[in-house]
């Protein structure tokens, strides 16, 4: 197997299993599932990195230029990221679902993956190497914002029926005994939570911004025109939007937490369609073609 | 006299309801959440195709809509322009009604206890030391200092990051910058494209530059991937000579990613094709006139004596010798064209012509594709208003950065006597995105303070 090869499988065999772990923890909140989950991310996100320069020293090819290449930046930057907020603000619980969706990714690049090619004449650009590697991880920023959106929004519904469960999982009062609750409580409280999607969507949409500006310096470069209302600039821009939404929901508190996640939910399904479904269902200049 | 007062007041009030709504950030949502459905639109459906395209693709009602609406074209729509200009005018206002205006909060004595984030610490010693001690450690952290008493006690206001209150208004102005940027393009800039076949002249209208495509050249390599074979592209290249306002030729070179700059204009590679050159002979006569002539894919020439026409419709590289059908290698080994003949607009079928072999299309007439010539297809584009898009996003990136990294917050702090020998350090914390934010921020300043005062 060639080095490349082995390092992607490693690397996903790290998340299967650290998202596995992580996922029990969540449950069950034993720290020592932890302590196996947290390096196995740390492992395969190392692996990741290495597979990518592996590709690049193997075949003297930019990799990120298939969906295979840039999946894989995608799942790894999406892991980069969830650690950087794990160790920062302590939030090991949610670890499982970051892993679980990059694992989703990675596999789902690996079924594009077509062997080395030279990358076609519009591709052969520096740009290439400044724009895809930014506009991938503002979408990582924004997965991680969608985990700890749908973690908020689980709490909030599954709180709000009860006064009670809701006092608890807000952080006020000791949890009634049941063990949904306790489970509950055992996760930030809601407006931490918020704080935490606010943060990482801080982090995408400064990167989406950029991703959009350096993608139309390059489109300037290769097409002519800085924007060209193609259906990949254009989807971008439409999460962009999205995005600047959440931003400007985000300054009322009346809007602040229940609602803003669910634009948080709307804008990483924009994301999606914007990556994936862009490039599948809607040809375009993205798409590649002279 | 009262009716001119009357209308006064009236208008006073339509722009007093004018301003309220434009600079309400709800209504800049409800305005964003149009342009992204607009957006949203144009990426699902295909623009800028025939009507009678999107009535073969959509319900008849809804293909009326797209093409009545000028959903086809949906980005150049009116809709589209207004929203745009709806949002710069709700921009604005907001700008100048809400975030201009918006100052520090004043220096005033607060209920320290009734603000979310607060904390309480006793420390033994004397107040006066101790507020000194506090005022220390909060200056030492990079916190602005002010001092003021309100009502005989003595109130400590600590400010970080103030300046990042600008950090809104710098976003929404690299926002408008943008805007003025591409209308710049729309009042003052043109682009177009022309085909140059190798050999020619031709004179770009707007410019009046003049280029000739001196040799267009593509590589194309074919690579076994594992879902078969692919013929990819590695190069694109058009070696022409320009002659620009100062009227001197000069020798460049256009590539894919690689424009050149005439006179400000720029000219980039964007597509190359195969003209085509026939023999057109009638009862062995040769016709000078369209055996000269070198046709593009699509052009066409209508048969002397008849009412018939041929058409060019494409080149094909290579012909699968096995089937007689074209292969997909997109190199040139065995060439072919695609020749339609039609009669009085009716078609009468096409043929796959060999290059050098015949075809008779009627009225006695033999066509013989006699050799190709490849063309080299330029965009180019004049756009005064890049500099101007360049600045509005370094601004607007700049502005994101601020608003989000940096946040404005403020300390109220209190030094009271506690009993003797002691007292009680109070502070609450006040940010301009709420408390959350500032939460364990506020808690670790509160430790420190704690350990290093108290
Ligand atoms: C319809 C036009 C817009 C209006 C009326 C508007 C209004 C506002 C207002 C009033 C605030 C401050 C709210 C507060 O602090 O209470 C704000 C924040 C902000 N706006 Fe806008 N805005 C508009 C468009 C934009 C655009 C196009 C951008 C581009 C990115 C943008 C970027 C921002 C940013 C980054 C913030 C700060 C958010 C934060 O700190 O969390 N705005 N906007």
């Amino acid at each position: 197997m060639p080095l490349d090869e082995l390092l992607i499988a490693v690397a996903l065999c790290a998340y299967v299993l650290g998202a596995l772990a992580l996922l029990a923890y969540f449950f069950v909140r034993t720290p020592w599932l932890r302590d196996v989950g947290i390096p196995l991310a740390v492992l395969g996100c190392i692996a990741q990195f290495a597979q990518l320069i592996a590709r690049f020293e193997l075949t003297h090819v930019w990799p990120l230029l298939n969906l295979y290449g840039s999946l894989s930046l995608f799942a790894a930057m999406s892991v980069a990221i969830y650690i950087y907020f794990a160790f920062r603000y302590r939030l090991w619980f949610a670890g499982g679902f970051v892993l679980a969706l990059s694992a989703i990714f990675l596999a789902y690049g690996v079924t594009w993956y077509e062997g080395t090619m030279p990358p076609v004449p519009s591709l052969q650009s520096y740009w290439a190497k400044i724009h895809v590697p930014i506009v991938v991880s503002s979408y990582a920023a924004f997965l991680v914002a969608f985990v700890f959106s749908c973690i908020y929004l689980v709490k909030y519904y599954a709180t709000a029926g009860s006064p009670a469960l809701a006092r608890a999982a807000g952080g006020a009062g000791a949890p009634a005994g049941s063990p949904v609750l306790l489970w509950l409580n055992g996760l930030p409280s809601l407006a931490q939570l918020d704080v935490i999607v606010y943060r990482a969507v801080a982090i995408g949409l400064p990167l989406i911004s950029v991703g959009i500006i350096t993608g139309a310096m390059w489109a300037k470069e290769a097409w002519g025109a800085y924007w060209q209302w193609d259906p990949k600039e254009t989807a971008a821009l439409l999460s962009w939007i999205i995005y600047a939404g959440y931003m400007h929901l985000h300054t009322r508190p009346n809007l602040r937490g229940t609602f803003t996640a669910w634009v948080s939910v709307i804008g990483f399904v924009s994301i999606v369609f914007c990556y994936l479904g862009v490039n599948i269902l809607i040809s375009g200049l993205h798409s590649y073609k002279m | 006299m009262t009716q001119a007062v009357q209308r006064q007041g009236v208008l006073l009030m339509w722009y007093a309801d004018f301003v309220r709504t434009f600079g309400n950030v709800l209504f800049a949502v409800s305005l964003f959440l149009v342009w992204g459905a607009l957006t949203l639109i144009g990426v699902i459906v295909e623009q800028g195709q025939d009507a009678a395209l999107y009535f073969q693709a959509y319900p008849a009602p809804l293909a009326r809509a797209i093409v009545r609406l000028g959903l086809d074209n949906v980005y150049h729509s009116p809709w589209y322009v207004g929203i745009v200009g709806l949002i710069l005018l709700s921009l604005g206002v907001c700008t100048f009604k809400r975030v201009i205006p918006a100052r520090l909060p004043p220096l005033r004595a607060v209920a320290i206890d009734k603000i979310p984030l607060h904390a309480e610490i006793e420390a033994p010693g004397e107040c006066e030391t101790l507020r000194r001690k506090v005022a220390d450690f909060f200056a030492s952290r990079g916190w602005q200092l002010r001092e003021r008493t309100f009502g005989g006690v003595e109130w400590t206001f600590a400010d970080k990051h103030n300046w990042a209150r600008r950090g809104v208004l710098v976003a929404h102005a690299g926002f408008v910058i943008i805007a003025a940027g591409t209308t710049l393009f729309w009042a003052r800039g043109f682009s177009g494209e022309t085909a140059i076949l190798t050999g020619q002249t031709v004179d770009v209208p707007q410019t009046h530059a003049r280029i000739r495509l001196d040799d267009f050249a593509y590589r194309i390599t074919p690579i076994m991937t594992k879902s078969g074979m692919v013929y990819q592209p590695v190069d694109y290249v058009s070696h022409v000579t320009v002659t620009g306002r100062d009227g001197v030729a000069r020798k460049m070179t256009v590539r894919v990613n690689h424009p050149i700059d005439v006179d400000g204009t720029l000219y980039y590679q964007a597509s190359y094709g195969f003209g085509a050159q026939f023999t057109v002979s009638r009862n062995g006569v040769r016709d000078a006139p369209l055996s000269q002539r070198t046709f593009l894919e699509g052009d066409s020439f209508d048969v002397p004596g008849t009412t018939r026409a041929v058409v060019y419709e494409r080149f094909v590289p290579t012909v699968d010798r096995a089937s007689g059908a074209p292969a997909a290698d997109p190199r040139v080994n065995d060439p072919a064209v695609v020749l339609g003949v039609s009669d009085t607009g009716a078609s009468l079928g096409e043929a796959l012509v060999p290059l050098r072999t015949w075809i008779d299309v009627g009225g006695e007439t033999r066509v013989v594709p006699r050799r190709y010539v490849l063309y080299s297809g330029f965009q180019y584009r004049y756009d005064p208003g890049v500099p101007l898009v360049g600045i509005g996003a370094f601004v607007l990136l700049s502005g994101l950065v601020i608003a989000f990294y940096f946040l404005p917050a403020r300390l109220y702090v209190r030094v009271d006597a506690a009993g003797p020998g002691r007292c009680r350090i109070g502070a609450a914390a006040t940010t301009v995105k709420g408390y959350d934010v500032f939460e364990s921020q506020f808690a670790r300043l509160m430790v420190s303070l704690n350990t290093e005062v108290a």
